[in-house]
């Protein structure tokens, strides 16, 4: 089990008036976890807040692998009644917007060979999925990382490779495309979408669990500006579980910092070296979001450098033509789930018409989705 | 009802029995046999129960660490007599070959089959060979059918709440070598791949719900007994019946263990006072043959968490897809 | 998102390394990371790619005596 170290951290907050210097520091508990009785521990201590805090609390994560060691762990079981863990849209296969999976599969469908992440060729689009285009006799290859699409491309030259995920992926389609992939970007960042979620969002959100892997990337500085109590947190039961407990604290003491757990793999200023190369080879620009609609500054767009090798820009006579009429979104309620307004068994499809083996939207698609998960849980 | 097939449903899970499911219903004469609807089917003629059971092999790559197709077509048919509590007598073999598949590697593929009549003891006495025409069919398909003969039979469905389940060995180690080629990496693992009938011979008469968990993996195959047998299942976390390394690549690529074949171990049903018996034969063929759970009254399957946490076992999808989000 | 597991860099070549993932082996893409690795170091891997380093004692999980969690 993993030993969670003491991280200092360091505040320093000028502060000009009455020319006082107030130096914070931030002392966070070391956490020794040995075996039952400590979780028991650490769960009688969230007991112990939730009944301070009183009110309810919501608390969302934000990544498809916290959504899956939750229900993994069966957590939310031992969560006191005013503590409601929401899933929010850290899935990247959920938060494509179907126009994307149109396009890939017309793409597809036009006899360009498609390369991508695994889940996302079950997604149905208003032309079917990548995989119903694979039966019609497209050529669609499900891969685990962007070398084996580099491999596929000696065979097949007009490959296109659909990108999704965030900032833990983009970086592995930044270095492909450097070396020569063409690409349909869906990539997308994930902290404007967090701003984007307290502002704007339908549910009240009282902290975020960050994502841990994100943040391998972009560090915890980053996340400063985001108006929050923030726990960023790995993905073993206890790593959740102490995540869960400092947000808490946090709350009680009415405090909005961003603390990490997860420093066995995250440190103050991330992986620059893959982080600054997201934007060697992509722009930000306005990203569409399913259910979310659009969240400015946060879609990866290929920049003008690498044109030659941007699918959008390639195959634009095919995509142009495209009509989306979003017939498979009306009464998908995916948008609302990512975004935790509407728990899966509140869509009327859910478990009815809509199942993992012939599933609506991706939410139900995706090993990541919050219905998917619901639906085997 | 779809009216293309789809891959998921010849993958094991859900899918896969809603298409078994329309199939049977089409094909309704049975006459004197019974337990159509399982592993094998059973003819009594009076004397004793003729078992009779069919599978057909496709698998890629055809050679893979620890056998080739040859292996589990032979290996499969047994052991799908054997869980049902059958001594196998004789296997047919039929085979389709693409043209241009290589004499040598076909010669092989035999010479595997006959390693494994030769161990277990069961010979091919019938078969079939065809040829198609190149891109007619992806290299090669085995089809093995084979009789046994049995005084008793095992059940699926006899598991009783108070019972113990058990693994015969560590599971998914078939899929973990099979899959070894396609996503590139090194593994020590084997297939399983073997023919278990003299294992399961020695236990036999303790076990009273037996199945291999091969297509669909632990998952499906659990389901199966708890469900027939009409009892709740409870694995524990701290005794599942997996290796590191299986786990390990397995959550490398994002697939769910639960849902890896084997193609050489059961899992049963044991009361507990032939349980320490059971253990003590089947470990000297396998010492990590184990207690991986227990029945309750009730209904599902659940894994007991390390947070002492119930967490509900569901059906495999279909086609092993790997994740990386 | 971000399925990413720890495994132990065996061999280096170049921008690529192969690891371990307790007994199995594959081939990892090490150009997305600064730091200078060695064998035997502890590495979180994405896609096929090393996103970071390890601490060899926390990713050995290491058993020292630490603090237990304060009670409020």
């Amino acid at each position: 089990m993993p030993t969670i170290k003491l991280l200092f951290n360091k505040t320093l907050s000028l502060k000009i008036t009455k020319l006082k210097i107030v130096l914070k520091i931030r002392k966070f508990e070391i956490w020794k976890i040995k075996n039952m009785s400590d979780y028991k521990n650490i769960i009688n201590n969230i007991n112990t807040l939730a009944k301070k805090i009183i009110k309810p609390v919501n608390l969302m994560e934000v990544c498809g692998t916290h959504t899956q060691a939750i229900s993994r762990y069966g957590i939310r079981q031992l969560m006191p009644a005013n503590i409601n863990l929401i899933t929010g849209p850290g899935c990247p296969v959920c938060v494509t917007d179907q126009s994307d999976i149109d396009n890939l599969v017309s793409l597809a469908l036009a006899g360009i060979p498609i390369a991508t992440y695994g889940d996302t060729i079950k997604v149905p689009g208003d032309f079917g999925s990548l995989e119903d285009a694979q039966r019609k006799g497209a050529k669609i290859f499900a891969i685990y990382s962007v070398e084996e699409a580099l491999e596929l491309k000696k065979q097949h030259p007009d490959l296109v490779f659909f990108g999704l995920g965030f900032e833990t992926t983009a970086p592995m389609t930044a270095y492909a495309i450097q070396n020569g992939l063409t690409v349909y970007s869906a990539h997308k960042l994930f902290l404007p979408a967090m701003t984007h979620l307290l502002k704007n969002g339908l549910t009240n959100i009282d902290g975020f669990i960050n994502p841990g892997h994100v943040s391998v990337i972009v560090g915890t500085e980053a996340y400063n500006k985001i108006q929050a109590p923030q726990v960023i947190t790995g993905f073993e039961a206890e790593d959740v579980l102490v995540g869960i407990y400092l947000l808490l604290k946090q709350i009680h003491e009415k405090r909005q910092d961003v603390e990490n757990e997860y420093t066995r793999a995250v440190t103050e200023n991330g992986n620059a070296k893959a982080y600054n190369l997201i934007f060697e080879v992509f722009e930000s620009g306005d990203g569409l979001w399913r259910g979310l609609g659009m969240i400015p500054n946060s879609g990866l767009k290929i920049s003008i450098k690498y044109q030659a090798q941007d699918a959008k820009v390639k195959y634009q006579n095919i995509l142009n033509k495209i009509k989306h009429t979003y017939k498979k979104n009306a009464a998908c309620k995916c948008g609302h789930i990512i975004q935790g307004a509407l728990k899966p068994q509140q869509c009327p499809m859910f478990n009815t018409v809509c199942t993992p083996d012939k599933p609506f939207g991706p939410c139900m698609v995706s090993s990541e989705g919050a219905c998917n998960i619901e639906y085997n849980n | 009802m779809n009216n293309l097939i789809k891959i998921d449903e010849g993958g094991g899970g859900q899918a896969s029995a809603d298409l078994i499911k329309e199939i049977r219903d089409i094909l309704n004469i049975k006459n004197k046999w019974t337990n159509c609807n399982d592993d094998a089917a059973i003819f009594n003629t009076g004397k004793e129960k003729i078992v009779f059971t069919t599978d057909a092999y496709i698998v890629d790559p055809i050679f893979f660490p620890g056998g080739d197709v040859g292996k589990i077509a032979m290996s499969g048919t047994i052991n799908d007599l054997s869980v049902m509590g059958a001594k196998p007598i004789g296997i047919s073999l039929s085979i389709v070959i693409e043209d241009g598949f290589p004499k040598d590697d076909l010669k092989k593929i035999m010479q595997s089959i006959n390693n494994v009549s030769r161990e277990a003891q069961v010979p091919i006495v019938t078969g079939d060979t065809k040829v198609t025409d190149k891109g007619k069919l992806d290299k090669i398909v085995i089809t093995t059918s084979g009789v046994g003969l049995a005084q008793n039979i095992i059940s699926n469905n006899g598991a009783q709440p108070g019972d113990f389940i058990i693994s015969s060995g560590d599971l998914g180690e078939h899929t973990i070598a099979l899959l070894s080629k396609r996503f590139n990496y090194q593994t020590k693992i084997k297939s399983d791949s073997h023919a278990f009938n003299f294992e399961l011979a020695q236990v036999g008469k303790y076990l009273k719900a037996c199945k291999d968990p091969t297509r669909g993996g632990l998952a499906a195959n659990i389901i199966e007994i708890a469900d027939k047998s009409k009892v709740k299942i409870i694995l524990d976390e701290k005794t599942l019946p997996y290796k590191k390394e299986t786990t390990a690549i397995s959550n490398l690529l994002g697939l769910d263990v639960f849902s890896l074949a084997s193609e050489g171990r059961f899992i049963a049903a044991v009361s507990p006072k032939n349980i320490n018996k059971t253990l003590t034969l089947l470990k000297k063929f396998n010492k990590e043959a184990r207690i991986i759970g227990h029945a309750e009254s009730g209904k599902g399957v659940f894994l007991k968490t390390s947070l002492n946490t119930l967490r509900p076992i569901k059906m495999p999808k279909g086609k092993l897809i790997p994740r990386i989000c | 998102m971000c399925l990413a597991i720890p495994g132990k860099i065996i061999l280096i070549k170049e921008d690529k390394a192969e690891a371990d993932f307790m007994g199995a082996r594959k081939e990892v893409n090490i150009s997305l990371i600064d730091l200078k690795l060695k064998q035997g170091d502890y590495v979180l891997i994405h896609a096929g790619f090393v996103i970071q380093k390890l601490s060899t004692k926390d990713a050995k999980n290491s058993l020292d005596a630490h603090n237990k969690i304060v009670i409020q």
